[in-house]
């Protein structure tokens, strides 16, 4: 059975008239066990891999090669399916027209399997919302899978009117979660970072085919180590307080705020999807009516529920006083993941105004993730931000675009810029 | 930081958070969790030989097993702040209002005509005041009220006061010697029960405060003790006992043991002294390190209706004056005894709650009819500064107004210097 912790990290210590509290809510989960196997449900998976034309031959190889070895960390008796994705979605396996399009892993299954993937030849164009679609209608045709995880994989860009892809993915929303991964340089990170965000998984560049593999099989058996099906971060306020933001702050970054369910009208649930042993971060910042010095005021309790059984608990609270020693504190946690979040935002709209030409912006907003980078410690932003740019001043932020820029470097860091570092210990 | 897990090794009897093992007290809401925090020591401690000079009149049964009653459960109270229902980590489930704990926010009623109220005020972050009380079924026989005040500089202060107070409250169920053969003997025989009771309080302090502890924990205590028609009281520190007849002008019985006192005594002005540096020093004290703690005994003779008071100085602080504490039980109205120390706590907390509050009451004579509202549906909030969760409507102060009688006489066995401005209290101010 699953044991869940909660540790709430904030300076509760709130000046005369001070309204805004912010905490970081670390939840950790133990004894998660193994997907579909914890009695709430089965677990079901489905490989998605784009065979449209662009494809080339070497990356569809590895991209075989890798469905293949995917298929091998699928744990016997999951539910699965694979779908072969271009103008339109063709369900690969199992070879099936009607009645249930999911089958249970077994030695044979995953033998005819890989064989349909074998057979994968590339034509057509590309139109992911029908393969989105398509993964829905599957994994509904078995209703015991309650636990739905998707794996994505594509090469070029979405070529559909505009909105649909964005109607598929609304579809999809809260119904399975989806990990995406782009092949080579051609497809966009903003387009795919739109459904895996959406869909509570991971996005990431694939550059060269033969690191293909192991993606996908560490994608896989992440997924499978999964045995808490679908948990929910719920927030409760006090009434009359307003929540500024509700953020997942680690291992990556996702702005849940506009995600919220009202539970009730001081209570929000804010879906988390599927979790393994591991621990996430939340950033939550509640507005509250000031009280009077010496007061003190529950901001906000936040819990993790499983269905509607809370299993954890964490408390923020505000206490006003006139002590500024205490007040004035910012608490490291809530400082350092501000900072991620501002660094996230810095390469996202640094890398577009580049795109854009903006070259001024580009310069200012990529010196500002530079400091921020080297301020919080994130040495993967660091490394990937000097790929891009020349440094002149780390500590003030000053650099010079490069001249000439790898794609898939500027892609890698479009992609890495929702990861975030732990604060450092210390 | 703050930790919680799904899987503690005990949980609190109060709210039923977790608590770590070997634990006294729950974190959430501050209740007594073990049996370790009571006292160690019977409170009845008291050598033999140690009789002094007065006669031989003790009880000749002592209650040995002092256990201190359960406190009440605070997690039943609806929210003070909204009127909410409070959560099992004690905050109001509507408006986030922190319920106070079993310890900062408590009440005693053991008769319909005695009740107290002992709350943490606004200001400090723990209660460290304490109260016990007794009484008779029958209204105006027998009742025993002890406040005792933690100081608030020493170490576990909260702990200690409780357990001290309770150890008192044991000596002093069995009636005051009565009987004896002249007034002053049985003077003699009653100062020597209460200094009984003190020197009980004193030694549940020492069994409760680390040994090794660089600031010993310290208290106050007054007990009032009223028996048919006369109220026996003692003092050590500066927490006060008074005596507000419905007609006649209200009587301070107890004299401060505090450096402000001492000032006035020798003439410097109340006011002055009152709010000089030192006004809240006390030389007197109960603790490891207290050289002296035989208390100061008084007795007074009443006639007719009234309000006995023993309180802590998180009260009167804000009305020092007797005249001005009557006041404000004249404007809280006719209650029963619960909600008139509800009431003065909440006037206490209104004018800003710096120290924490204790209210004991205990009503001679028919109770008052019952006031429309109580303190907790009262629907105006009080005045600012905005107030803590436990307050009710804040009542300024107004003066009495009639001219009164002067005031009985007081008898302070152990002072010899009656405090020359006895008098000048009794008198009516501007409030």
């Amino acid at each position: 059975m699953a044991e869940f912790t909660t540790a709430v990290f904030q300076n509760e210590f709130l000046p005369d008239g001070g309204t805004d509290v912010n905490a970081i809510v670390t939840i950790s989960c133990k004894g998660a066990g193994t997907a579909g196997q914890s009695g709430s449900g089965d677990a079901g998976e489905i490989i998605i891999v784009d065979t449209s034309g662009s494809m080339g031959p070497a990356t569809m190889a590895a991209a075989k090669d890798a469905a293949q070895a995917a298929l091998a960390e699928i744990v016997d008796g999951t539910w699965f399916a694979i779908i072969a994705g271009a103008d339109r979605a063709m369900l690969a396996y199992p070879p099936v027209t009607s009645g249930p399009a999911l089958v249970q892993m077994t030695p044979e299954a995953r033998q005819q399997a890989s064989a349909s993937i074998a057979r994968f030849v590339g034509s057509g164009g590309t139109a992911i919302s029908t393969w989105l679609d398509l993964a829905g209608q599957v994994f509904a045709s078995v209703p015991q899978v309650t636990q739905r995880h998707a794996l994505l994989l594509t090469d070029g860009e979405n070529r559909e009117r505009p909105g649909r892809l964005d109607e598929a993915i609304n579809r999809a929303t809260g119904y399975y979660q989806c990990d995406c991964r782009g092949a080579g340089t051609d497809w966009q990170v903003a387009e795919i970072r739109r459904i895996a965000q959406a869909l509570l998984g991971t996005v990431d560049i694939i550059p060269r085919p033969e690191e293909m593999r192991a993606q996908f099989q560490e994608i896989m058996r992440a997924s499978m180590a999964r045995g808490v099906a679908d948990a929910k971060l719920r927030v409760w306020t006090p009434q009359g307080a307003q929540v500024l933001f509700v953020r997942q702050v680690a291992p990556t970054l996702e702005d849940l705020t506009d995600r919220g369910i009202p539970v009730n009208p001081l209570t929000r649930d804010y879906p988390t999807g599927a979790w393994a042993d591991e621990s996430r971060d939340y950033h939550v910042a509640v507005r509250v009516a000031a009280k009077a010095l010496g007061q003190e005021q529950l901001a906000a309790r936040v819990q993790l529920a499983l269905g509607d059984n809370v299993v954890t608990q964490g408390l923020v609270k505000a206490t006003w006083s006139n002590n500024s020693e205490l007040t004035t504190r910012i608490d490291k946690q809530v400082a350092h993941y501000t900072g991620q979040t501002e660094l996230a935002a810095a390469i996202q709209e640094g890398l577009a105004a580049k795109a854009a030409g903006d070259e001024a912006t580009a310069t200012t907003k990529l010196g500002r993730a530079v400091q921020l980078a080297a301020e919080t410690g994130n040495e993967e932003a660091t490394a990937k931000l000097r790929k891009v740019v020349d440094v002149d001043n780390e500590a003030e932020g000053t650099v010079r675009l490069k001249r000439a820029v790898e794609k898939a470097d500027e892609m890698a860091l479009d992609t890495a810029s929702t990861k975030t570092t732990r604060v450092r210990k210390g | 930081m703050t930790e919680s897990t799904t899987a503690p090794e005990t949980a609190c009897p109060s709210c039923g958070a977790g608590v770590p093992g070997g634990a006294r007290f729950c974190e959430s809401c501050g209740a007594q969790v073990a049996a370790a925090a009571q006292p160690l020591t019977p409170p009845t401690m008291v050598p033999a030989d140690d009789l002094g000079d007065a006669p031989i009149s003790a009880p000749t049964r002592r209650p040995v097993d002092a256990l201190p009653d359960p406190l009440p459960d605070p997690g039943r109270r609806p929210c003070a702040n909204c009127g909410g229902e409070v959560g099992p980590d004690l905050y109001c489930l509507s408006c986030g209002t922190k319920a106070p704990s079993a310890r900062d926010h408590f009440r005693e009623d053991p008769a319909s005509w005695v009740a107290g109220v002992c709350d943490k005020g606004v200001k400090k972050s723990r209660n460290e005041d304490a109260m016990a009380l007794l009484a008779g079924e029958q209204p105006g026989s027998r009742a025993v009220l002890v406040v005792l005040d933690g100081v608030s500089n020493s170490i576990d202060s909260d702990v200690a006061s409780l357990a001290g107070a309770r150890a008192a409250r044991e000596v002093l169920r069995t009636p005051l010697p009565a009987g004896m053969g002249t007034p002053q003997s049985r003077e003699a025989a009653v100062a020597k029960v209460l200094q009984d009771a003190v020197a009980a309080a004193q030694n549940a302090i020492l069994a409760v405060t680390d040994p090794d502890s660089p600031n010993p924990a310290s208290a106050t205590c007054t007990i009032a003790v009223l028996e048919g028609t006369r109220i026996s009281h003692a003092q050590i520190g500066d927490s006060r006992a008074y005596w507000f007849p419905d007609d006649g002008p209200a009587v301070k019985l107890t004299v401060d043991d505090s450096i402000a006192q001492q000032q006035i005594s020798e003439g410097v002005a109340k006011e002055v002294a009152e709010t000089g540096e030192f006004a809240h020093a006390i030389t007197k004290w109960l603790g490891r390190d207290s050289h002296d703690f035989v208390p100061t005994v008084g007795f007074l003779d009443i006639e007719g209706p009234g309000w006995l008071l023993a309180c802590s100085d998180g009260l009167w602080n804000y009305a020092s004056d007797p005249a001005a504490l009557a006041a404000q039980i004249a404007a809280a109205g006719p209650a029963n005894p619960g909600d008139l120390a509800l009431r003065l706590v909440a006037f206490a907390n209104a004018a800003g709650g710096h120290d924490n509050i204790t209210a004991a009451l205990a009503r001679v004579g028919p109770l008052p009819e019952p006031a429309p509202a109580t303190v907790e549906t009262a629907a105006a909030p009080p005045p600012p500064p905005p107030t803590s969760a436990t307050t009710g409507p804040a009542t300024p102060t107004e003066p009495t107004g009639a001219v009164p009688p002067p005031p009985p006489s007081v008898q302070n066995a152990g002072t010899p210097n009656q405090p020359t401005s006895a008098a000048g209290e009794g008198g009516p101010t501007d409030g």
